[in-house]
């Protein structure tokens, strides 16, 4: 009788991880647990890329864990009266679960490809916006300034604070100064490794306004925790105040009448 | 059934957890203990039971004053909020209104340590090491070069980081949280130095056996309130900075023929009054003199100098003729020098030189703006080897006139930007063609 009772207790413990899996995946959204909001122009290519392979995978996962859970159920030593059989193997079978899914890969690998073109390829024509350093532990930012050329002496030098025009064309001219860090935009829909000796071109168009979250997606060292900048989306009027405010203060020769507290929001 | 009873218990203890840490503790400044207690001839106990009897009195004089790291105490003399320091100190965590706790813990103590002393567990990784806060020292700020920095400048720095080294900018917590960790940082250093102060007086005045007076009128009158004082007095050291002489225009570079005089002239005093060359070099490549240490390195290499020199004598003196009075004092003055070599073996940094910056790197560790070059310019650096072309105090005289200043600002700024053929064919590297 105990036997029963451990066989049953391990098959629906099996049965539990599609189960739980699959609530989790329910609640989420409700809980704010989902992909973060996408502001960005190629972002919708990305996320229906996600949600068709997630219900690919889902299916496949759901179908996997309760096969599982059946077999163990099933076939439970203590009640099974007769002698194993052991057969070698199913030659169709092996073919058809080798085949479906170097099809479907295939598919996934030419189905995707004008996405990833779209951000990793088709590169606008233009000069860099903006030229982000990574470093442990922080991103440091370089403007061209009025002339739009980087390493002049008009150029406009923050930390961890990137500002950029929405409803146009930017271009970001990744580097790392010290390890692979990877700088990544959860609402723009990007992610790219910066990686130390490399120039690495990265650009997007953004469709709304507002302040989101710069990360480090490639843990870095120590502080990898501490690598968090903040990227505001404002429109190129703004956008343009905010770099003439910032060369002007970049320029002072004067103390200014108040602390540099300006950058700093209360929580 | 057994094993399903041990698997759950297994995870009940992942998921709890093994232990607690033991609280946090502010460590003593052993190099500096250990270097105020030299054994005298009165010595009637052995050196180490001694020592360790007066390091157990600062320790307990300094908890009383200052608190632990977890629950730090703002004496009313001490100038200090004490709102502020517990918002920065203890371990990360948040409070009932949902604030975040424990600043200092969160984002300063792996450089800077649990005391301020710049050995956390990263810093020997680091070059230049993370500051020391002990001896009340500060870089970068806008008041004479032996004042206190003012809040605003602590604040700076902990917005814009340092550029060239590790520290990383913290702009954008929120300006409490900033107040709250510079606050920390001003109790750290007032902390270290009444430590130094009652170390010292420990020297100075107290002989072997004595015990360092505990009332109110010794330990706040004398040894804290004049360090307050320092601190309270910032705000009005600030220098003053002179008006923009005509011919200088910050907005156009160095090279543009409207500033070819003043940079030139810049140039000229580089070269000449301001003495740079020395250090920074002909080309302000930093290729100058290079072998020299900031104050918190030079005080270690000096005192390892001295202590090998006398561990040496002590070694090789001859024993055999002595007293037995004096033979007990050569005896606990060599119990003193092992102890300072473990010390600074064990408690101190190996000291790195400091070089003088590469002025063409375009990377300014106090801030770019001009107004930031002025103030290193004319106060120099404080702590480090570079001196001020200004005057040393108020109503001093410089070796460059405050308005000349700007022109060596104006020539320094240039420096990333301009490769007119004066170096030859060793010329660096302009920032545009740099990585």
């Amino acid at each position: 009788m105990g036997k029963r009772i451990a066989g049953i207790f391990w098959s629906l413990l099996f049965l539990a991880v599609p189960v739980l899996g699959v609530a989790t995946f329910a609640v989420a959204p409700a809980y704010d647990h989902w992909l973060p909001k996408d502001v960005s122009e190629h972002g919708a290519s990305i996320d229906s890329l996600f949600y068709f392979i997630l219900a690919l995978t889902g299916v496949v996962f759901i179908a996997t864990e309760v096969l599982l859970f059946w077999f163990m159920w099933k076939y439970d030593a203590s009640q099974q009266k007769g002698a194993a059989t052991y057969i070698h193997g199913s030659h169709t079978l092996e073919v058809v679960w080798t085949i479906i899914p170097a099809a479907t890969l295939l598919f996934l690998a030419i189905y995707q490809m004008n996405a990833w073109a779209d951000v990793k390829m088709r590169r606008p024509a233009m000069a860099p916006t903006v030229e982000v350093v990574a470093r442990q532990f922080e991103w440091r930012l370089r403007y061209p300034g009025r002339d739009g050329t980087l390493g002049t002496a008009d150029d406009l030098f923050l930390v961890n604070d990137l500002h950029l025009p929405i409803d146009e064309d930017v271009l970001i001219q990744l580097k790392s100064m010290d390890v692979l860090h990877s700088f990544f935009l959860p609402n723009v829909r990007i992610k790219q490794d910066a990686v130390p000796g490399m120039k690495i071109p990265v650009w997007f168009k953004a469709r709304e306004a507002g302040e989101f979250d710069i990360v480090c997606a490639e843990l870095c060292g120590w502080g990898h925790y501490k690598m968090k900048g903040r990227i505001t989306l404002e429109p190129r009027a703004s956008f343009d105040a905010w770099l003439e405010q910032k060369y002007a203060e970049q320029q002072a020769t004067q103390p200014a009448p108040e602390a540099p507290g300006d950058l700093a929001k209360s929580e | 059934m057994n094993r399903q009873l041990a698997f759950a218990a297994v995870v009940l203890a992942c998921v709890a957890g093994c232990g607690k840490t033991p609280p946090a503790q502010f460590r003593l400044n052993m190099v500096q203990a250990t270097k105020t207690s030299a054994p005298d001839s009165e010595l009637k106990t052995s050196w180490s039971n001694w020592s360790r009897e007066r390091q157990a009195q600062v320790a307990t004089i300094l908890e009383a004053m200052f608190g632990t790291p977890d629950e730090p105490v703002a004496l009313k003399e001490s100038g200090l909020d004490e709102a502020k320091l517990r918002l920065a100190a203890g371990p990360v965590r948040s409070d009932i209104v949902g604030r975040k706790n424990g600043l200092y813990r969160e984002h300063c103590v792996h450089c800077h340590g649990i005391s301020g002393d710049g050995m956390g567990p990263t810093a020997a990784f680091l070059n230049p090491y993370p500051r020391d806060y002990r001896p009340g020292k500060f870089k970068f700020k806008s008041t004479w070069r032996d004042a206190k920095p003012t809040h605003a400048d602590l604040v700076k720095v902990l917005h814009e980081g340092v550029a060239g080294t590790s520290m990383p900018s913290f702009a954008l917590l929120s300006t409490a949280q900033v107040d709250a960790l510079a606050e920390y940082v001003r109790y750290l250093s007032i902390r270290g130095e009444t430590e130094a102060a009652l170390f010292g007086y420990a020297e100075q005045e107290l002989g072997s056996g004595d015990q360092l007076p505990t009332t109110r009128e010794f330990l706040v009158d004398e040894i804290l309130t004049p360090i307050v004082e320092k601190w309270q007095a910032a705000e009005e050291a600030q220098i003053p900075i002179a008006a923009l002489p005509a011919g200088v225009n910050f907005d156009l570079p160095g090279s543009d023929p409207a500033n070819r005089e003043s940079v030139a002239r810049g140039r000229a005093l580089f070269l000449g009054d301001g003495g740079c060359v020395k250090c920074h070099g002909v080309t302000g490549l930093g290729d100058g003199q290079a072998n020299d240490y900031d104050d918190w390195n030079k005080s270690i290499v000096e005192v390892t100098k001295e202590v090998v020199g006398s561990l040496e004598a002590s070694r090789t003196a001859e024993t055999s003729g002595m007293s037995a009075e004096k033979l007990a004092e050569h005896r606990a003055r060599a119990e003193w020098l092992h102890a300072f070599a473990g010390v600074l073996e064990g408690d101190a940094l190996r000291p790195r030189t400091i070089p003088p910056r590469n002025l063409r790197l375009g990377a300014y560790r106090g801030g770019r703006r001009p107004l930031d070059l002025y103030r290193r310019l004319y106060t120099g650096i404080n702590g480090a080897p570079m001196p001020g072309v200004g005057p040393s105090g108020p109503g001093g005289k410089g070796s460059v006139a405050d308005a000349e200043i700007w022109h060596i600002v104006n020539y320094i700024r240039s420096l990333p930007y301009d490769f007119d053929g004066e170096l030859g064919a060793d010329r660096p590297m302009v920032a545009k063609d740099r990585f």
